[in-house]
């Protein structure tokens, strides 16, 4: 009894030790550092984007565009100045306007006439407006002649302000008192977003750790030090160290992550950002939140095992890219399935991936964000994520014995076939 | 008894590894693994260290199955060398000896001794991949018994040493063997082994060909090896009665004897009762009984 604890407490010290080892050198290294330093870059963009934008932008000056009023009605009030754009009313003689343009003084003349009862709008420049002008310019129009043809049916101004202003308030009511009510679409738009970026930092992390613990892996199997270290440890000590290594990393990049965002929350723009982070959270439930973190671990801890079983495989750390080829497709086909969930989340597609161990944590907040789905439906996908770590970890533990010394040429189906034959 | 095989056997699907194996190891012995490569050599030390297992027989360390004993009692020199890379040599040392259950403080005086030992002071900080080849294999010498284990298993430890450096690599095996350790190790250059081993096992293909002392192996063959200066030609040299070869090498001529006992009759008939330069009679060298316990030359696999 007492030797078995002895040897528990130097199993685990051992345990430690290569944790500690692969951890400390993990964090120093360049990879990591450089990968957090982008995702406080990308999110100080996010944060500070007005300012940027005004940075690059601010400095133009706003387009001088004269509008020439041929008919009857008044739509002056329609064009209004803003930092963009400069409307001028005033100037009604088109030959001089037309000099000004081609002194490059004003950005574009347009000119309104009625053409059978419809508005008809001639734009004229010198140098052709940018499309984002234009865009904005064929909105104020077309609104314009909307207006113009309320006008023309002589309404009252009350009649017309209503026409204009129409539109459809809509509510829902929902008749299956079993569920809970539906989501507005309101707050499926922001659970959309919202998981939208869950994903994307789903795939991130997937795609850094997991290249992280196969390369790791492959490199001490390439670098023979997994002998010596194999003699000291056993390969499932060791399996479970590089796990719990990498694991550990993920999380102090995500928790320097969260720092970094709570900081620039509390403390940048008098707390926007906090107020709009909350307000999103109190949209989506904190259920929503803890299911989101729970795919998100879950999720990595998965392919971190198969990483490491893939790590295995390899004789050295160049063919590394040959087994974590196929886990990154399957990332990415989990990442684009989300994608496509942006412009429709309901698909049948969506709801078969949200199954899927391997693409669940990516899809399934956005189903559980940005769609009705009763409380069943993710805790069985979770379920199915769990119950499949289990079952990959004890394949794993079991195969890592034989194929972590194991050295093999060929492709990934011919290492596998070499390990079992070599070990059985 | 410390270390001992018993019927141990490794079979893959189509070829056996390591057919029906015996040895026993005695406490603070120096045992030898002789064979060819692919001979299974590794594939021993990799089941007595309970890497692999054996497919048949057993395996025990002072009367324990080895896959029960606390691994920290052994000692690995793998054959292809492996240390990480970018670690430095200090902290390689001391990783690898807090991975075998050492404390700092107690690994301290022994890394400062063989980084002493092994002319590797102006290294010590260096990373291990910017060493040349030689130092590499000398940390990792280091790094396999720096925990100071009961048993070691160096396998090819001598292999790409250059001649001093093998000097120092003797030295520190015979120092360890002084201390108490348990020494196998394995090779294909048998002058080291005929200068270090007490006892040995020839391997080929798997198959146990001889185990015991130098000694007795020697003895097995004779004092067979007749070396001479002399002015007889080959052919006459092969008419004296009992002579199964001659080879004519830059300074002498090398009779190989049916028997120790022609020795007395030749030695008659080439001086005939004058001075003779040279008469040697002496054992075959180990090089020579493996080649001919293997058959043939050394061929490569």
């Amino acid at each position: 009894m007492r030797s078995l604890r002895i040897r528990l407490v130097a199993a685990l010290s051992k345990f430690n030790l290569l944790m500690k080892q692969l951890y400390r050198s993990k964090l120093k290294s360049k990879s990591f550092v450089l990968m957090t330093c982008l995702y406080i870059l990308a999110m100080s963009v996010a944060i500070f984007w007005s300012d940027i934008k005004e940075l690059f932008t601010g400095n133009d000056q706003a387009k001088q565009i004269a509008i020439v009023n041929e008919t009857t009605a008044d739509l002056s009030g329609l064009f209004v100045s803003n930092d963009d754009m400069k409307f001028l009313q005033n100037e009604n003689n088109l030959s001089k306007l037309e000099k000004k343009v081609k002194d490059e003084k004003l950005d574009a003349i347009v000119k309104i006439t009625d053409q059978n009862g419809q508005l008809h709008a001639e734009i004229a420049t010198y140098t052709p407006l940018k499309l984002n002008d234009q865009t904005t310019i064929s909105s104020l129009l077309q609104y314009a002649g909307q207006h113009y043809a309320v006008q023309k049916l002589s309404l009252t101004s009350e009649q017309a302000a209503q026409i204009m202003s129409a539109k459809t308030i809509i509510s829902n009511k929902n008749l299956n008192e079993e569920s809970s009510g539906g989501k507005s679409e309101e707050e499926k738009q922001s659970g959309l977003w919202v998981s939208y970026a869950v994903g994307i930092l789903i795939y991130f992390f997937i795609s850094t750790f997991l290249s992280m613990i196969t390369t790791e892996i492959a490199s001490e199997k390439g670098s023979r030090a997994m002998e010596m270290l194999l003699v000291s440890v056993k390969p499932a000590t060791h399996f479970k160290a590089k796990i719990a290594g990498v694991l550990l990393l993920a999380l102090t990049q995500m928790g320097i992550i969260a720092v970094v965002f709570l900081v620039y929350a509390k403390f940048v723009k008098n707390g926007v950002i906090w107020d709009a982070a909350t307000s999103i959270v109190k949209e989506l439930s904190l259920g929503y939140v803890i299911y989101a973190i729970l795919f998100l671990l879950l999720t990595i801890v998965l392919y971190l095992i198969v990483g490491a079983l893939f790590g295995s495989l390899v004789s050295k750390v160049e063919e590394a890219g040959q087994v974590l080829m196929p886990a990154m497709m399957i990332t990415l086909i989990g990442f684009y399935v989300m994608l496509s969930g942006i412009g429709n989340p309901d698909t049948l597609i969506i709801k078969i991936f949200s199954y899927i161990p391997f693409t669940s944590g990516m899809v399934m907040p956005m189903r559980i964000g940005a769609t009705d789905i009763g409380g069943m439906v993710p805790l069985l996908s979770l379920g199915i994520l769990v119950a499949t770590i289990i079952v990959a970890y004890l394949f794993s533990l079991s195969f890592y014995k034989r194929s972590v010394l194991t050295y093999s040429t060929g492709g990934v189906i011919q290492k596998i076939k070499t390990v079992l034959k070599v070990t059985t | 008894m410390t270390l001992q095989l018993q019927h141990v056997t490794k079979k893959y699907k189509d070829f056996t590894a390591v057919d029906n194996l015996n040895f026993n190891i005695e406490k603070g012995e120096i045992f030898g693994l002789i064979g060819q490569n692919g001979a299974g050599k590794t594939t021993t030390f990799r089941m007595i260290l309970d890497l692999q297992e054996t497919t048949e027989g057993t395996i025990t360390w002072d009367g324990k199955p080895v896959n029960a004993i606390n691994r920290d009692v052994l000692g690995y020199l793998p054959e292809e060398r492996g240390i990480f890379p970018t670690m430095k040599v200090e902290d390689q040392l001391y990783f690898f000896g807090e991975l075998r259950g050492m404390k700092k403080a107690e690994l301290k005086r022994d890394i400062d001794f063989w980084i002493s030992r092994f002319e590797l002071e102006e290294k010590r900080k260096d990373k291990a991949e910017t060493l040349s080849k030689g130092n590499q294999q000398k940390v990792q010498l280091i790094a396999s018994f720096i925990h100071k284990p009961q048993f070691l298993i160096l396998d090819e430890p001598f292999s790409g040493l250059d001649p001093v450096n093998k000097d120092l690599l003797k030295d520190a095996i015979l120092l360890l063997k002084e201390q108490g350790t348990t020494i196998l190790f394995s090779s294909h250059q048998m002058d080291n082994v005929e200068e270090l081993c007490d006892h040995l096992c020839l391997l080929k293909r798997g198959v146990s060909l001889f185990s015991g002392s130098l000694l007795d192996l020697k003895k097995q063959y004779g004092k067979t090896k007749l070396a001479v200066r002399t002015d007889w030609s080959t052919t006459q040299l092969l008419t004296l009665e009992g002579v199964k070869d001659v080879r004519v090498e830059k300074e002498q001529t090398v009779l190989t004897l049916k028997d120790e006992s022609f020795a007395q009759s030749i030695f008659q008939q080439l001086s005939n009762g004058e001075y003779i330069e040279k008469f040697s009679l002496d054992y075959l060298s180990l090089d020579e009984i493996f080649k001919d316990k293997v058959g043939g030359s050394i061929v490569e696999v």
